[in-house]
């Protein structure tokens, strides 16, 4: 990572992390002029960027982030069980306008089944989904089609909110974008590596504007800079009014998120009802 | 409508771009023509009317199966069953239709001397039935080898039963196969209004199943309630 690359990165946790506007600016100006004038290898002078990102919010702290809004998502007592095996039992989760939860827990634990749930793709055996407003989803793997291109892609789902091709294909392009991914060529879906594929499928959750985005673990192959992009359009999306729920097991950033559901059960053989935590303060 | 024709164009596009697919899809039917080329015509005229309905299920097939991940997510795009299935099952018969046109002229470049009118309304029938067959087993399967093993054990019942016998009516592509006796061996009339009925028939009951399975799987969930953005 150059020095370019790094200040990039401190913008994007700078941002996320809140800082206000004109205090990042400011912090990413200074760190730029002193790279500049004394040289030196970011890592080495300032350590990695979220890291440093932090020691500015321990420094200066955050400014106030957005009221959350109205209630977008509220599911309440949601069981699962596959045959004898419950995976899912009294889930609860409420997710306002302006708010990330994020789904955690172990392996098989029934993340992805809660996800499916909440998005209308499966039943439960018990409980309920509310959800306002129009509903995006994006799956763990799969859900683009091999033989199309990504323009073709989003001409599809473009057509199922009545929005004409060529404005279909711009608002793909331009969602893309902001994960670093220009979307405009003619290779297959099949042909991309599985990380842009994600993208497609991640840029096809966030085409129709949904009020709540509903995201499994969608960052596989993801790389670093991508990683970085995809949070911050999560935090833009927050900003906008967008409630999210992403499921995943990188715990390392629960400090960006303003709900916890974490679904491991207690016990081998039982549950505990699962516990609702604050993510960032 | 703009919803049910861009499902049409994207399974279109899709079965073009799967050239391999669409080499074997010519290829079948044509050896199953050139295979009974040395029997009477009324043989290999029957098979090649098979191997078309066996190509177009297959590809009906694989189609449904490589859009079961998709369809979930197109539902929450706005779609409703009916664009997806309706959509999917008229870029299946556009594609059938294409392919048939090669099929149609082949007896024709081979000379034979047959109704052209009833090899045609015949062919229509085959693509007709094809397409919500393969779509009905794709969407009752949903692994594409237990699916293509029962169309290849369907095609094989229709190969060998005895179409005369009432059993015989019960096989999906009885009606091409009862046309073609009227474009081939110039029966009386019975025939092609026998199997122009049992085509419709068929078609419209194979549609309905592709429909009833298509509701149930992308159904609205009853423990999920939509409200408005208030």
């Amino acid at each position: 990572m150059n020095a370019d690359d790094w200040l990039r990165t401190l913008t994007a946790e700078l941002h996320q992390r809140r800082v206000a506007a004109d205090a990042a600016r400011h912090v990413v100006a200074e760190a730029a002029t002193h790279l500049r004038e004394g040289g030196g290898d970011p890592w080495v002078v300032f350590g990695p960027p979220q890291q440093y990102a932090g020691a500015v919010v321990e420094s200066i702290g955050t400014a106030p982030g957005p009221r959350p809004g109205p209630v977008r998502l509220h599911a309440a007592g949601i069981t699962k069980r596959y045959g004898r095996r419950t995976v899912l039992r009294d889930a609860t989760l409420t997710v306002r306008a302006g708010q990330i939860a994020a789904v955690v827990g172990a392996n098989g634990c029934g993340k992805s089944t809660f996800l499916r749930i909440c998005a209308g793709l499966m039943s439960p055996d018990a409980g309920e989904v509310t959800v306002s407003g129009r509903l995006g989803y994006c799956p763990q793997s799969g859900g683009t089609a091999d033989f199309l291109l990504a323009d073709e892609h989003f001409v599809l789902i473009g057509a199922g909110q009545g929005v004409a091709r060529g404005p279909a294909r711009r608002a793909g392009r331009a969602a893309a974008r902001q994960l670093g991914w220009e979307a405009g060529g003619d290779v297959q879906a099949r042909h991309l590596s599985g990380g842009t594929r994600q993208k497609l499928n991640l840029t096809m959750s966030t085409l129709s504007a949904p009020d709540v985005l509903l995201l499994d673990e969608p960052y596989q192959g993801f790389d670093q800079g991508t990683y970085v992009n995809f949070w911050d359009q999560l935090s833009r999306l927050r900003d906008a009014g967008t409630a999210i729920v992403v499921v995943t097991h990188l715990l390392n950033q629960l400090d960006r998120v303003d709900i916890v559901l974490d679904l491991t059960p207690a016990h081998e053989n039982g549950w505990h009802a699962p516990g609702i935590q604050g993510g960032r303060p | 409508m703009n919803r049910l024709v861009t499902v049409a164009e994207m399974t279109l596009r899709e079965l073009l771009r799967r050239r391999g697919v669409l080499l074997l899809l010519l290829l079948m039917p044509l050896t199953f023509y050139l295979i009974r080329r040395d029997a009477y015509l009324g043989q290999s005229v029957r098979s090649l009317l098979l191997g078309v309905g066996w190509a177009v299920s297959t590809a009906a097939l694989f189609a449904t199966t490589a859009a079961r991940e998709l369809e979930p997510r197109l539902r929450l795009a706005g779609y409703r069953p009916h664009h997806l299935y309706l959509g999917r099952m008229l870029g299946l018969w556009t594609v059938g239709l294409v392919i048939s046109v090669p099929f149609f002229l082949l007896p024709m470049i081979d000379g034979a001397d047959l109704r052209y009118g009833g090899l045609a309304a015949a062919l229509l029938c085959s693509v007709a039935v094809a397409a919500p067959f393969g779509m009905l087993i794709g969407a009752l399967l949903p692994r594409e080898l237990e699916g293509t093993l029962l169309l290849l054990t369907v095609v094989t019942v229709q190969m060998l039963i005895d179409p005369a016998g009432s059993g015989a009516r019960l096989t999906p592509f009885w009606s091409s196969r009862e046309i073609a006796t009227w474009a081939v061996d110039n029966t009386d009339q019975g025939y092609l209004s026998r199997g122009l009925l049992h085509g419709l028939v068929v078609t419209a009951l194979l549609a309905l199943g592709v429909a009833a399975v298509a509701s149930v799987r992308l159904r609205r969930r009853r423990h999920l309630r939509h409200l408005p953005v208030g």
